[in-house]
């Protein structure tokens, strides 16, 4: 914006025959200056009279005046551009569109770069499927700038150039051709449509050529039985926000189950509206996410939930099938069942049991439900491993019959139980190229490691449900000498073009229909049209057409797919269920300190996989968990055993967890590729024997103790009422908000009254009508727990990683953590009720520790709450913490001395301090350390040093921007446009930031809301962080 | 404070045959003489101590306040419980030196200058943990309102730990100039007792050009008692001010109104406390149990019964209130039900133990003034004390309201070893001060010699004159009691001859006779008559000049006056 302001310098400007005003356009200064004078004579200047003295002041003068002004800090150089491309301002970010497929994580995204540089993962919120990223997905960022990356082609050890490479690859895959041996592509699940004609193509031209998928945690069971019945090799997708009865047997759907990403929808349903919201019924054996939120949790083992499963088919669409259930689990099959059928099509049920007969069972259930929430026409394809053709693969390559194995975003040799199969195979090869980021288990035993970039540096599309397309698109140049597996690919099937050319060429021609490349590009994502959509359907119509009468042989067949189940099941004295955690998923990031560092939001242990066993089999076999004196957890170590493979690993007592069932995390112990602090956990994929989660395993206790990084110890409320606060639906529905939000009252004048009235508060109140007012309100209906917001914090503010030492010592820096409590009794309401009852020298112990068997779990997100009545601004005595126009208590790091007054006098525990410089010190080497790692770093916010506090600055950067960019467009903030990293991370609609002071925002509704209340209101803080109730729906029927 | 009488049934506070000669060789002593090997011993320890602190405190600012053991929920614990505990030890100084001066309890008079030196050097240890506590204590001067360019850069004035600044610093300047006015006549002793030439001018300078005039004692004296005025507030706001800290906050169990009384009491409580650890070793070793007694070990103890008392009623309040309020968030804290059976119960027994039931003893005369008794009580309260900081720190922050934060603290070596260190770094500074000060305030005592010592009570108990007695010719304590048995027998002689004249009295054949009817006799002179063998009017009646005149040297009270009144004409009257 150009300006015609003319800035005046002095009043004499006013007058306009001013001589001076004349004088000063042609002149620098009024007057002449009289140099002369004192320069022109030189007899004058030979005679003058400066003494000795004089001299040598002066000469003493300027010498100090020169040194002195050479005293300067470092100069740290940059270059600047020579040409500055366009879209690049310094200082305004810039945001591409792309999408993470990698094998795991599936999401369309939108990078925010800055100066060129990649330095956040956000949502996209264009996309209308799999626009959420998880805590994963919003970490991977940090994987572009990880050290440990591999630089350049690399052959047995050495680094080669891609031509040479290029060249011993193609010269032996020509003479493979003939040779009668298999070429074989091992690759993670692409689901990229560019990808899979490259690939033919690449059949075409070699011939013998065999593509392999292989996910790493499969899917395989839930492919097949979708492919026996539907006759696509797809997985089932579900609309939760169109279930309001869901029952889940062993489906962990809030995490990683069949791809993840069913949250939001979930969510959607569960903020009851107008008197509803979903019923959630799970049966599991581990305490999953999932669990951990439902109305109704029923621990029970693998086997037991195959026959529930079974039952549950029974009793929804008849037939009787064999075994028996305790009568406890009998009997909520049945009322799960009975719910099921009065929900109609509102039900759904969703099973995570590996076994084709069980997701068949499922299919069937709800096709019988006719169920709203799974929609037919839109199947996932984020899954297409085949466990049959890796095991196949696995024989044939220790039969010799592979000639050339080429390798793209899998790792067998680590994700494998049987890696020693593959690894001798790996060695019968002939010709063995690994594309991958790291030197790893599996690349670093192959003959090339083909430097892969990151997807951040890629071109790439995908299609993650039918007709739901995403583009990758690089959001920097290469940092590294690195070739993406496509890119090879072309080149060694002989075509020269680019692969962005190639994708550009396959959605010209099969997928945008007539549509803007360009634009599909801006957006990320692209939904093929109704017409497409149509053609689709009548595509599918005809094909379910044609296999209806199969289907109903399958159907026929299927309540015998129940009696198979339930006949299945072989019990044993311990079952292992293997799961993934919503921090480390299968493990390729492991390297990745933020998700190292993030705490599982149900165990809240870091850097960690462990087994979760039930108390009473703990008590059984004599493992403890203990606390030592500075409050750091210990465990037990127990030698697990599946078919004579043994692994070693810690304990941990997980209430909730199904007697005779225990849990061990996928995606830990990996040992090369990355760095010794990361080195964590033990590698469960060695019992991951025939892709089953479950495994029946033997026990055994073994010496030693293991430290954990836990960073909860307390697990319950200790029966206090002000921190989560949870209803019934049923009383939400029939009592005054008066009943189930209590407001905490005071003594005033003799009577009781609110804390929220005037006279309860001997404080001044802020003025809050001035610009924007910011309030965030944290709905925790609607929180499932799932932490994307933690990681979000993390990468926006340059959140130190302190370590597992350090988070052993309880000094992890989370600015936004995810409290989660259990109940000591059945539930909070009981465990409320046991305090009251407590006898006066009764031990705490009986609401202080978390009911074992079945505890109501609960989740509560905690970040620094703005308190008008801030108790941390009072007591700092250099004032580095203030309040702000907006609501912030603004924290100045630069005045802090750090006497941490103020984070003991946090209620609410939310400050942390720097105990350590974390940043260029390599005593925490983990990304700050190094100058590749530091690029992650978000400019807008201080990298903290030692010994300041800090704390959430409710993303003070991101809405000073908001306000800056509408004041320079002089326009009016509407309401959504402020957010902060948390909330704009929120997939499933729980966090709402928002300014107060827009009229009808959506966060004035918030505050308004009878379920609102704020934490520990009787303190009389008077956060401006607000929760809105926990409603659970508990009614049966 | 020379107009002091002192009632003759009390015990004398100062004891041996000292006279004010001895006085100033007793405190001349350590100073003038060699260090015994002890004295070596102690301090090499104290060294080592102290540079190991150093050590640690190097280590703690050079590489960051991790190194403690503190953790996000517990983010004070020994470096605060040390503040407390140092600065609650500074308290007694004041209170013996300024309260006790006020209230003219002369007792004070021998331990006052040592416990203004523990003040002194506790107070200084003190305020060294909040600079080294600080996250970066080398912007520490961040919090003094300095005047600066940046314009509204400006000290928190809301804040207790700005006040605690203002506190300790003001504590620590009054405590110091309080105790350097105190010590100007004694320097001044020293200096003109010294022989070495370096000593002597160094004596010179410290005791700024004191010379002994009337006016330098009259302003001295002025001086002391505005100073006095000044310090006893100082003694009830600086503790008052520390509690601060913890009541206006919002901490369950540190949010308490009971804090400022509790603290000062507290302080007062562990204050003296140290006092007697110290004295009770310095008498022994410096040889000063003439003038610091077992009665001043007494006093001093009942003033901790005293204040222990507080204490414990403040104890069982915040017990009792904690209990009774039925807020959940008060069920943890450091007095609760909570902390006895929780994770901490050791600390919270170690401070009932410590604090209440072992001081309960002092209950016990007998125990009271047992030397060896009283130093276990002192020593085991100033452990108690250091408790009960500790377990206000860390048991109420380590259970707050948000029950997923509770955590525990476990100290490293350099907690410990800082804290040792400030130990070391105390009793450094305080051995030098034995060798180098005055430790008894020897012109004060000399005010109290003849009305409190044991000598010059025991003189006008037998009713000799004082006349004469301090201008002892650099006598010793035997030469002294030799004239003094020779004054005796002399005295006895005389009586002898009195009761010649008059007759001796036999209490089985005759009886006693009121003789405060006779006009002149008081019952004080009756006693006096008694004393000498008088009881009855006959034996008066018998009295001539000589016999009055003999009479007035023996009691050397009120010449003439039994001549003028005719006693023996009077009791004639009487007889009849």
């Amino acid at each position: 914006m150009s300006s015609n302001k003319k800035y005046w310098k002095s009043v004499e400007e006013l007058n306009e025959n001013s001589s001076i005003v004349e004088a000063l356009k042609q002149n620098e200064f009024v007057e002449e200056i009289p140099t002369d004078k004192f320069l022109g004579n030189k007899d004058a200047l030979e005679s003058s009279s400066t003494t000795r003295r004089d001299f040598l002041k002066y000469v003493g003068f300027s010498t100090a005046a020169a040194t002195l002004a050479s005293c300067e800090g470092p100069v740290i150089k940059s270059i600047p551009y020579v040409i500055q491309p366009q879209e690049i301002i310094p200082g305004v970010a810039n945001y591409y569109a792309t999408a993470i497929a990698d094998g795991y994580d599936f999401a369309s995204v939108l990078v925010k770069t800055r100066e060129g540089r990649p330095i956040k993962i956000e949502k996209n919120s264009l996309a209308p499927t799999n626009g959420g990223a998880n805590a994963r997905v919003n970490a991977s960022v940090l994987g572009l700038y990880d050290s440990l990356r591999v630089q350049n082609p690399r052959k047995e050890g050495n680094t080669v150039s891609w031509d040479a490479l290029d060249a011993e690859v193609t010269q032996k895959l020509t003479t493979l051709k003939d040779s009668g041996k298999d070429i074989v592509l091992l690759t993670q699940t692409f689901a990229s449509p560019s990808t899979s004609r490259l690939i033919e193509e690449f059949k075409n031209k070699y011939g013998n050529v065999q593509h392999v998928v292989y996910d790493a945690v499969s899917e395989s069971t839930a492919l097949d039985a979708y492919q026996a019945k539907y006759g696509e090799r797809a997985l089932a997708n579900y609309d939760f926000s169109k279930a309001m009865t869901v029952v889940s047997i062993g489906a962990d759907f809030l995490g990683d189950w069949q791809g993840g990403g069913f949250d939001s929808g979930y969510s959607k349903a569960r903020i009851p509206n107008q008197g509803k919201m979903s019923r959630h019924i799970q049966f599991e054996s581990n305490m999953s996410l999932t669990g951990a939120n439902a109305d109704k949790r029923v621990p029970l083992t693998p086997s037991q939930q195959k026959v529930a499963l079974a039952k549950l088919y029974s009793y929804v669409v008849g037939g009787s099938v064999s075994g028996s259930l305790p009568e406890q689990i009998e009997d909520a099959v049945k009322k799960a069942a009975s719910q099921l059928k009065k929900a109609g099509s509102d039900g759904l049920v969703v099973t995570g049991i590996q076994d084709v007969n069980a997701q068949t069972v499922a299919l069937e259930i709800n096709e019988y439900l006719n169920s709203k929430a799974f929609d037919k026409s839109t199947p996932i394809l984020t899954r297409q491993g085949s466990d049959k053709d890796v095991m196949t693969l696995v024989a044939n390559m220790k039969a010799g019959k592979v000639g050339a194995l080429i390798m793209c975003g899998v790792n067998p040799l680590y994700t494998l139980p049987n890696a020693s199969d593959f690894s001798e195979g790996l060695k019968n090869t002939d010709l063995s190229v690994a594309f991958s980021m790291k030197e790893d288990e599996t690349s670093s035993e192959s003959q090339f490691i083909a430097a892969t970039p990151h997807y951040l540096e890629s071109w790439g599309d995908v299609e993650f449900k039918k007709g739901h397309y995403a583009l990758m698109q690089p959001t920097i140049r290469p940092l590294f000498n690195t070739r993406q597996f496509q890119e090879s690919l072309l080149k060694w099937t002989g075509n020269d073009v680019s692969y962005h050319d190639y994708i550009k060429d396959t959605w010209g021609t099969s997928i945008l229909n007539g549509s803007s490349f360009n634009q599909a590009l801006h957006d990320g994502v692209f939904v093929a049209s109704n017409d497409a959509e149509t053609i689709t359907d009548a595509k599918k119509t005809e094909v379910s057409a044609i296999k209806t009468p199969d289907a109903e042989v399958v159907e026929a067949t299927s309540g015998d797919a129940a009696k198979a189940l339930a006949s299945s099941v072989k019990p044993s004295a311990f079952e292992l269920t293997l799961y993934t955690k919503i921090g480390m998923g299968d493990g390729q990031q492991a390297n990745n300190p933020w998700l190292q560092e993030f705490p599982d939001p149900i165990t809240r242990t870091s850097w960690d996989n462990y087994l979760t066993v039930s108390k009473s089999d703990a008590d059984t076999l004599g493992l403890v968990n203990t606390h030592v004196s500075n409050g750091a957890l210990n465990g037990s170590y127990v030698n697990v055993t599946v078919n004579g493979a043994t692994i070693k690993a810690p304990v941990i007592i997980q209430p909730g967890q199904a007697k005779g069932s225990v849990g061990l995390a996928l995606g830990y112990g990996k040992s090369k590729g990355l760095k010794t602090e990361m080195q964590t956990g033990v590698n469960a994929y060695a019992l991951y024997q025939g892709f089953n989660t479950i495994q029946s395993v033997t026990l055994e206790g073994a010496a030693g103790e293991h430290e954990f990084a836990c960073v909860q110890l307390q697990n319950t409320m200790a029966g206090r009422d002000d921190i989560i606060k949870e209803t019934t639906l049923e009383i939400f529905n029939s009592e005054d908000k008066e009943h189930w939000n209590m407001v905490p009252v005071t003594d005033y004048d003799h009577n009781e009254i609110s804390v929220r009235e005037k006279n309860a508060d001997i404080w001044e109140s802020f003025d809050t009508k001035i610009g924007p007012y910011f309030n965030l309100s944290i709905d925790l209906n609607a929180c499932t727990g799932c932490g994307a917001c933690v990681i979000a914090c993390h990468s926006e503010n340059n959140v130190p990683v302190v370590g597992k030492r350090e988070v052993r010592k309880f000094r992890d820096m989370h600015w936004l953590r995810i409290d989660r409590y259990y109940s000591s009794a059945d539930t909070f309401k009981q465990e409320q009720k046991d305090l009251e009852e407590l006898g006066t020298f009764e031990l705490y112990t009986k609401i202080e520790n978390a009911s074992m068997e079945n505890p109501e779990v609960a989740f509560q997100p905690v970040m620094c709450q703005h308190c008008n009545h801030a108790p941390c601004e009072t007591v700092c005595p250099v004032a580095a913490i203030s309040h702000g126009r907006q609501g912030q208590n603004e924290m100045v790091y630069n005045r802090c001395v750090g006497t941490r007054y103020c984070a003991n006098n946090c209620p609410y525990k939310v400050r942390r301090f720097n105990w350590f410089l974390y940043s260029e010190n390599d005593e925490f080497d983990y990304y700050m350390n190094d100058d590749l790692g530091r690029m992650v770093l978000n400019p807008d916010v201080v990298v903290r040093s030692r010994g300041v506090m800090e704390k959430c600055s409710l993303c003070i950067q991101k809405t000073q921007k908001t306000i800056l960019d509408a004041k320079r467009d002089g326009r009016v903030i509407k309401d959504g446009e402020f957010q902060t990293a948390c909330s704009a991370a929120c997939n499933n609609g729980a966090m709402v930031f928002g300014d107060v002071n827009i009229e009808n925002a959506k966060i004035n509704e918030l505050l308004a809301d009878d379920r609102m209340y704020h934490l520990l209101e009787s303190v009389g803080t008077k956060p401006n962080v607000m929760y809105q109730i926990k409603v659970k729906n508990t009614t049966e029927s | 404070m020379s107009s002091h009488y002192e009632a003759p049934f009390r015990e004398p506070l100062i004891i041996g045959e000292k006279s004010f000669h001895d006085i100033s060789v007793d405190v001349g002593t350590p100073i003038f003489g060699k260090a015994s090997k002890s004295w070596w011993v102690a301090f090499s320890i104290a060294l080592v101590a102290f540079l190991w602190g150093i050590g640690c405190i190097v280590y703690t600012v050079s590489t960051g306040i991790g190194v403690w053991g503190l953790n996000k929920t517990v983010e004070w614990a020994w470096d605060i419980t040390n503040f407390v505990w140092w600065v609650g030890i500074g308290h007694a100084g004041t209170l013996i030196s300024a309260v006790l001066l006020l209230f003219r309890q002369k007792w004070r008079m021998a331990v006052n200058r040592s416990a203004e030196a523990m003040t002194i050097f506790a107070v200084i240890q003190a305020g060294l943990f909040p600079i080294i506590h600080m996250g970066r204590p080398w912007l520490a001067y961040w919090v003094l309102p300095i005047p600066n360019q940046f314009g509204s850069l400006w000290v928190n004035f809301n804040s207790p730990l700005l006040w605690d600044v203002f506190a300790i610093s003001t504590y620590l300047s009054v405590s110091l100039v309080f105790w350097w006015t105190g010590l100007l006549p004694d320097f001044a002793m020293l200096r003109d007792r010294s022989t070495k030439p370096f000593q002597k001018k160094i004596y010179t300078l410290l005791s700024f050009g004191w010379t002994g005039r009337v006016k330098d004692w009259q302003r001295f004296e002025e001086v002391s008692l505005v100073l006095a005025g000044l310090a006893t507030p100082l003694v009830l706001s600086v503790h008052t001010i520390v509690s601060f800290d913890f009541a206006t906050s919002v901490v369950p169990g540190w949010h308490s109104t009971i804090y400022p009384p509790y603290f000062v009491a507290g302080a007062i409580f562990s204050g003296f406390a140290m006092v007697q650890t110290l004295l009770i070793v310095m008498r022994k070793v410096c040889n000063l149990e003439n003038y610091i007694t077992i009665l001043h070990i007494e006093y001093m103890n009942k003033v901790i019964l005293l204040t222990g008392g507080i204490v414990a009623t403040a104890y069982f309040t915040e017990f009792f209130i904690g209990w009774y309020s039925g807020s959940p968030y008060e069920n943890y804290t450091y007095l609760s039900f909570g902390a006895a059976t929780g994770p901490y119960w050791w600390a919270f027994w170690a401070l009932l133990t410590c604090n209440f039931f072992v001081p309960l003893t002092l209950w016990v005369k007998k125990l009271r003034r047992n030397v060896m008794w009283t130093f276990f009580v002192a020593l085991v309260i100033n452990i108690g004390m250091w408790f009960e900081r500790f377990d206000i720190i860390v048991i109420d922050l380590s259970k707050g309201r948000i029950p997923s934060g509770w955590a525990m603290f476990q100290p490293t070596f350099v907690d410990i070893g800082t804290f040792i260190g400030t130990i070391g770094f105390f009793f450094v500074l305080f051995l030098l001060y034995a060798r180098t000060f005055p430790v008894i305030a020897q012109a004060e005592v000399k005010t109290i010699l003849k009305s409190s010592g044991q000598r010059y009570k025991r003189l006008r108990e037998a009713g000799t004159s004082l006349e004469g007695t301090a201008t002892d010719e650099r006598t010793s304590a035997a030469q002294s009691t030799k004239q003094l048995e020779a004054k005796k027998d002399d005295k006895a002689a005389k009586v002898n001859d009195l009761l010649g004249v008059l007759g001796s009295f036999d209490s089985t054949t005759q009886k006693e006779d009121d003789l405060k009817k006779v006009s002149g006799i008081g019952p004080k002179m009756e006693q006096v008559l008694n004393s000498i063998g008088i009881f009855t009017f006959i034996q008066v009646s018998k009295m001539t000049k000589k016999e009055y005149d003999l009479l007035d040297s023996i009691t050397g009270s009120f010449p003439g006056r039994a001549e003028r009144d005719d006693w023996s004409g009077q009791a004639k009257k009487l007889i009849n």
